[in-house]
């Protein structure tokens, strides 16, 4: 189940947001339907990002595919376990497999993201 | 028919035989070792330590293929290079053996033009000897360019010609260049243990490949922690007792073991007598040729690096045929439109015809299909499936244009393209051969159907 207390993007990614600081990472949705991910291309520290670009590329064995941000930001951190061990994801997408924390910078932007209910809906509609 | 040929690499032993075969009596003339830099220097040495350094990455991986070792992993570099200097070897003895099963007279020195007839020999004792012959051609290669500032030393600045005698492996080493050789050696040595970085003038990897063959393979070597840093410039090395101390363009500073220099080739066209007989050369020094392979003086062709072309080793070699076929008399012009070529990075890089870019910089509509390696069963059954297969087609036309491979056994895929380009065909013409399952070449066929949307093995887009 998507946890309660995140914010969903429509290509995938959650936002976990405490005061300026968004954690971000990909959903469960997003890792089954890439299957085993074999490697992940991490953002830089330092670098802004707007909302809806690309952060990283992830790469499973049956695709590689774009990581999206979900807010505007700078990135703050980087989960660094993940150039080892990008399995992570797959196993635990919303804690230990977070990928990076972004400082935001419109904490508008929050809005326009979904809640775990409105995202389950957004995938069950994706999927049919 | 007499013909002399200057020097013994690929161009230079083939054109030799050439003409034996079409009746001359022929004398090569060889400085160093027979092979030239491709045999001694260059392709054969270079595949010898990454096929050691590809065995070295399949035992790391051996587990996922349900094989337990006991035991270290233990690359011995000084035992890669005994394996790569047999396989010289080897390698060596059979062009001598061919030179003189075609009759071919082998004089083993120094070579230098005294008219358009002769040539005269240092030999290798010191004795003098002169070469005379109605045709001559010139093949005496290229060698790595160096830097100015600092110039190599063989130890702290190295070449490719030191990095393939290398007895230790060093713990860093800060490659100059991301061209072909630099990126080999890249691959090679990361593989070794050795910490790798890169510095590259131009925006990107293997600038004259695809842009999308670039951008994969940086990412391939950004996965193995091979640092690049593109658009970037060596301003200054200060070479210590404990290494290199490198300063980047952008402030940056690196420290290494050795710095290799792979910047590109100079051409050996000073000292051997092109200015005693007038023949012209090219602001890179190149010895400027016809598509004949003819100089501007009767009688003398010049093929291969020497004349600053693609510096390839079949390349040379096809130049070689040319130039012997029209010295017999054939008229004969050498045809450059189809050159495959390999690029033994890991992975692997196959490329044919022209490039995206290209194509469209000579104004022509194109339509491009992808397959991924990761979307084969055998890709996942040989444990590679990082890397794609582009095909570029004119739109209009359909005829495939361009192939550029990257991934496993690229530069053998390759050449069902090649043929292909070379005999004017279309992406439906591949999409409709059946091609063997499974195997890495059904790829080629998914990609050719992709051009139309038609791929099987693609998502619905």
């Amino acid at each position: 189940m998507n946890p309660d207390d995140l914010k969903y993007h429509k290509e995938h990614t959650w936002v976990k947001v405490s005061g300026k600081k968004a954690i971000v990472g990909i959903t469960d949705y997003a890792q089954n339907a890439l299957g085993d991910i074999v490697y992940i291309d991490l953002p830089e520290v330092d670098m802004d990002f707007e909302i809806n670009s690309e952060i990283g590329e992830i790469e499973s064995t049956k695709a590689t595919s774009s990581i999206i941000a979900p807010l505007s930001g700078r990135v703050i951190k980087v989960n660094e376990d993940l150039s080892e061990s990008p399995e992570i994801i797959n196993e635990d997408p919303y804690v230990r497999g977070w990928i990076a924390i972004l400082e935001i910078d419109d904490i508008s932007e929050l809005d326009d993201l979904m809640d775990s209910s409105e995202y389950e809906k957004y995938v069950e509609e994706e999927a049919k | 028919m007499k013909l002399a040929v200057l020097g013994t690499g690929p161009g230079g032993y083939v054109a030799a035989i050439k003409a034996a075969q079409l009746g001359a009596q022929v004398t090569v003339i060889e400085e160093t070792e027979v092979g030239g830099t491709c045999l001694n220097r260059g392709c054969i040495p270079t595949k010898s330590l990454a096929a050691s350094s590809e065995m070295l990455a399949k035992l790391r991986q051996s587990e996922d293929f349900g094989i337990e070792l006991k035991g270290e992993i233990i690359p011995n570099l000084s035992k890669i290079i005994e394996r790569k200097n047999k396989v010289v070897d080897t390698q060596v003895k059979g062009i001598r053996y061919l030179l003189k099963s075609w009759g071919i007279t082998l004089k083993e020195g120094r070579g230098v033009l005294q008219s358009p007839s002769e040539i005269r020999v240092t030999l290798k004792d010191g004795s003098k000897d002169i070469v005379t012959a109605d045709k001559i051609i010139i093949a005496t290669g290229s060698r790595p360019s160096q830097i100015a500032a600092f110039p190599f030393d063989g130890d702290r600045i190295i070449s490719s010609n030191d990095a393939i005698n290398l007895t230790d492996i060093p713990n860093s080493l800060l490659i100059v260049g991301a061209g072909v050789i630099g990126c080999e050696f890249a691959c090679i040595f990361k593989e070794l243990g050795s910490e790798v970085s890169i510095v590259e003038m131009l925006p990107r990897a293997v600038a004259t490949e695809d842009m999308e063959i670039s951008e994969l393979l940086e990412r391939e070597l950004k996965k193995k922690k091979i640092k690049l840093y593109t658009n970037a410039k060596v301003e200054k090395v200060d070479v210590k007792d404990d290494g290199v101390h490198a300063l980047l363009s952008d402030g940056k500073k690196i420290f290494a073991e050795k710095v290799l220099v792979s910047i590109g080739r100079a051409f050996n066209s000073d000292g051997i007598g092109l200015e005693t007989i007038g023949i012209n050369k090219g602001i890179r020094s190149e010895i400027i040729v016809n598509k004949k392979m003819e100089t501007n003086v009767a009688g003398i062709y010049a093929i291969g690096d020497v004349i600053g072309g693609l510096l390839l080793a079949h390349v040379a070699s096809k130049e070689g045929i040319t130039a012997a076929k029209n010295a017999m008399g054939r008229d004969e012009k050498i045809d450059y439109t189809v050159v495959p070529a390999g690029i033994f990075t890991s992975p692997e890089i196959g490329s044919v015809g022209l490039r995206e870019y290209q194509a469209v910089e000579k104004g022509i509509k194109v339509r491009t299909g992808h397959f991924q390696f990761r979307s084969l069963g055998k890709a996942h059954v040989v444990g590679e499936i990082a890397g794609f297969i582009k095909i570029v087609s004119d739109e209009a036309s359909d005829r495939i244009l361009g192939v550029h491979i990257i991934g496993p056994h690229a530069s053998d895929i390759i050449h069902e393209a090649a043929i292909a380009i070379k005999k004017g065909m279309k992406t439906r013409d591949i999409a409709e051969t059946i091609h063997a399952h499974p195997t890495l070449s059904e790829g080629l066929m998914e990609a050719a159907e992709d051009v139309h949307g038609e791929a099987i093995h693609v998502p619905k887009k």
